[in-house]
């Protein structure tokens, strides 16, 4: 007989499940950390090794003809002509997958200009063979398939999935092992030391996956059975099977329920009423939703909700080569446009650096949240932006797309890359390409540029990251849970900033919504609607308890017509 | 990696050089390619290849210059080795563009050569 066995820490994303123990090994010194050309120059033949590796064993089980193909892509590998450009590129200080990924699209494009050069002997060959395409244009296909095979080999080693249903037990989480495993079945999260404010926390609540953080000791071996209640923030190691209504899942009794320790503070005094709210609020803001996979679609009706306030393109793009391939991005986001029907979408340009890695593009390093993050890593890396930038001008020709830069601080930063976003609307239009410059609004998360509003007359809107805004207030981060209650009692400072921005805004005719954890505080919405606020965006599952907290109906404050949502001068109506 | 250095035209090193052209259905594409670099890559000697009378010459072991010089059918193909086995590797070279990269012989190794 088991004696059950309780651990204690606190509550990160509400709801009870029961499952296996899955230990986590310790993360692996990060090998390809942004660190020497000659690191990289490694990391890179390793994983064109791989690739040759991958490909010669598919080869050798294939038929003639796909064989034929995939020799193709093998000699493609191992010449050194091929390899040059990426490792030249590396020596200027780039990191491995950017610099292959980047030195192919070169090539990439390369082709397909060379092929409309010489159509009219593209199609006297036809003529001659009655072939009918040209031969050698197959070639790009092929560049960007062995692309794809080379990038996942780089990020390939931190792809460690776990069986599905299992509880997730580790000192901390990251975002990508989330984001990676299949949650449908069930499971939930137990953390040695994490934050309730992680990445990592903000993807569990959105989607529904109970877990605690801060548990000190580690409950449990691999296989053991553990009971999590994100809701009280408790572990239990071999739980009494009496308490358990029914073995397996056991729903969340109040889905909708505050995520509780998000900010501490704000529940400190039940019954205080902690956001009076205020008389005189304005308008009803718009409810908006947070999306971080294609997954969250599932939840989210789209006629409960007056647009996406913001999709986090780092989740959704789970993989240096997603994050590098334009085709990728712009099928993600025509999928976001689709399912929301006409209704505006607001995308966030990656946000890489600090906590949040893609692997084999930069490494997550905890010491960059003060450095080369967001906005500021775009811009260091232009190739990665152009991407981006091509498949959001073209997905804006599908539909009311507006793009987010994150982590701004100053005007320079939002001109750059308005500057980068008018050479490849044109560039498309060139090429004859279907395109439309979409509106740039900035996160208004950095201090510096909260507290400038007024110079950036350029921003089309605004949106406050509360998270990150909080943290660099309070100078306190937001994933170490030493420092939380500063990280909480930092509200008072962000309120008072908050009405500094709201009023900047209105001064600049701009809106500003909210897209942080606070939004979805339905403690805070009355306080937050007296700012003035244009939109309250949060993760799908807190809309029903927003909506109840803000005491409104749906399109209650929808533009009539959406104004501006069709023109790039002018925010669309959610910001 | 830069473009290679000029190899060929040392005195002393053994050179060869041939003219064939190239008759197979639809040119150097994918899988004549690898064919022809692979079995270029078997020789220990440099390998160039420049086609129709052009002064380019181009490194014969790299897939990544042979194909993206689109040799078509009917193109003059012109062959040069120097260094150890040129000749060897010249008269291999240029049967196996005579010989259509040994396409109608299945099922073949990719670089022409007996299974």
């Amino acid at each position: 007989m088991v004696v059950p066995r309780e651990f204690r820490g606190h509550p990160a994303s509400p709801g009870r499940a029961v499952g296996p123990v899955h230990r986590a090994g310790e993360p692996p010194a990060p090998s390809g950390r942004a660190g020497s050309a000659a690191e990289a120059r490694a990391a890179l033949k390793n994983a064109v090794n791989r690739a040759v590796y991958e490909l010669r064993q598919l080869s050798a089980g294939a038929n003639a003809e796909s064989a034929g193909i995939l020799d193709f892509q093998i000699e493609l590998l191992l010449d050194g002509e091929l390899l040059a450009p990426a490792l030249a590129r590396i020596d200027r200080g780039e990191g491995a997958a950017l610099a292959f990924a980047a030195a192919l699209n070169d090539q990439i494009e390369a082709m397909a200009s060379e092929c409309s050069e010489s159509a009219s002997r593209c199609s006297e060959a036809k003529q001659d063979e009655g072939a009918e395409v040209d031969p050698f244009a197959l070639r790009a296909v092929d560049l960007m398939d062995l692309q794809h095979r080379v990038l996942d080999a780089l990020a390939g080693r931190t792809r460690a999935d776990f069986p599905a249903g299992a509880v997730y037990v580790g000192r901390d989480m990251p975002p990508s092992v989330f984001l990676a495993h299949d949650w449908s079945s069930g499971g939930a999260i137990a953390l040695g030391a994490g934050s309730t404010a992680s990445h990592v926390a903000l993807l569990a609540r959105a989607r529904g996956v109970p877990m605690v953080v801060g548990l000190g000791a580690l409950p449990g071996e691999t296989g053991e059975a553990l009971l999590v209640d994100g809701t009280q923030g408790l572990a239990c190691l071999n739980p009494d099977p009496r308490l358990l209504p029914e073995a397996g899942l056991l729903p969340d009794p109040h889905p909708d329920a505050t995520p509780r320790a998000v900010a501490p503070a704000l529940h400190a005094a039940p019954g205080a009423a902690p956001f009076p709210a205020a008389a005189g609020g304005s308008e009803t803001p718009l409810l908006l939703a947070n999306l971080d996979t294609l997954a969250d679609l599932d939840t989210l009706d789209p006629a409960e909700v007056d647009g996406v306030g913001l999709v986090r393109t780092e989740f959704v793009l789970t993989s240096a080569a997603e994050a590098l391939s334009e085709e990728r991005h712009l099928t993600v986001y025509r999928r976001l446009l689709d399912a929301l029907a006409g209704k505006p979408v607001t995308l966030r340009m990656l946000d890489l650096g600090g906590d949040k890695a893609l692997a084999g593009l930069n490494e997550g390093d905890p010491a960059g949240m003060l450095g080369l993050r967001g906005v500021r890593f775009l811009l260091a890396h232009p190739d990665l932006a152009r991407i981006q930038a091509r498949a959001l001008i073209r997905a804006a020709a599908h539909g009311p797309v507006s793009v987010l830069l994150p982590m701004v601080t100053l005007p320079a930063e939002l001109a750059a890359m308005a500057a980068l976003f008018d050479e490849e609307t044109a560039r498309l239009a060139r090429q004859g390409i279907e395109g439309r410059r979409p509106p740039l609004g900035i996160m208004v998360e950095v201090p510096a540029a909260a507290l400038t509003l007024d110079l950036f007359g350029q921003a089309a809107f605004f949106s406050v990251g509360s998270n990150d805004l909080m943290q660099y207030l309070a100078a306190a981060a937001r994933d170490n849970p030493a420092v939380a209650p500063l990280y909480a009692g930092a509200e008072t400072a962000m309120f008072r900033l908050l009405d500094q921005i709201c009023t900047a805004a209105r001064v600049l005719g701009r809106p500003v919504s909210l897209c942080g954890d606070l939004a979805a505080e339905p403690a805070a919405a009355g306080r937050l609607r007296a700012l003035g606020l244009h939109g309250l965006s949060v993760a799908p599952r807190r809309l029903p308890a927003l909506r109840a907290a803000l005491g409104t109906r749906l399109g209650a404050t929808l533009p009539p017509a959406a104004p501006g949502a069709g023109s790039p001068d002018s925010a669309p109506g959610q910001a | 990696m830069a473009e290679p250095a000029p190899l060929i035209g040392r005195p002393s090193a053994p050179r060869c050089q041939a003219e064939v052209e190239v008759t197979h259905g639809v040119g150097l594409h994918a899988r004549p390619s690898v064919a022809f670099t692979r079995l270029a890559k078997s020789f220990p000697c440099t390998i160039e290849v420049a086609v129709d009378g052009s002064g380019d010459w181009l490194n014969g072991k790299s897939i990544v210059k042979i194909i993206g010089a689109r040799i078509r059918r009917g193109t003059r193909m012109r062959i040069r080795a120097e260094g150890a086995r040129a000749e060897e590797a010249v008269a291999a070279l240029s049967g196996l563009v005579r010989r259509n990269f040994d396409e109608d012989r299945k099922p073949g190794r990719a670089d022409g050569r007996p299974a």
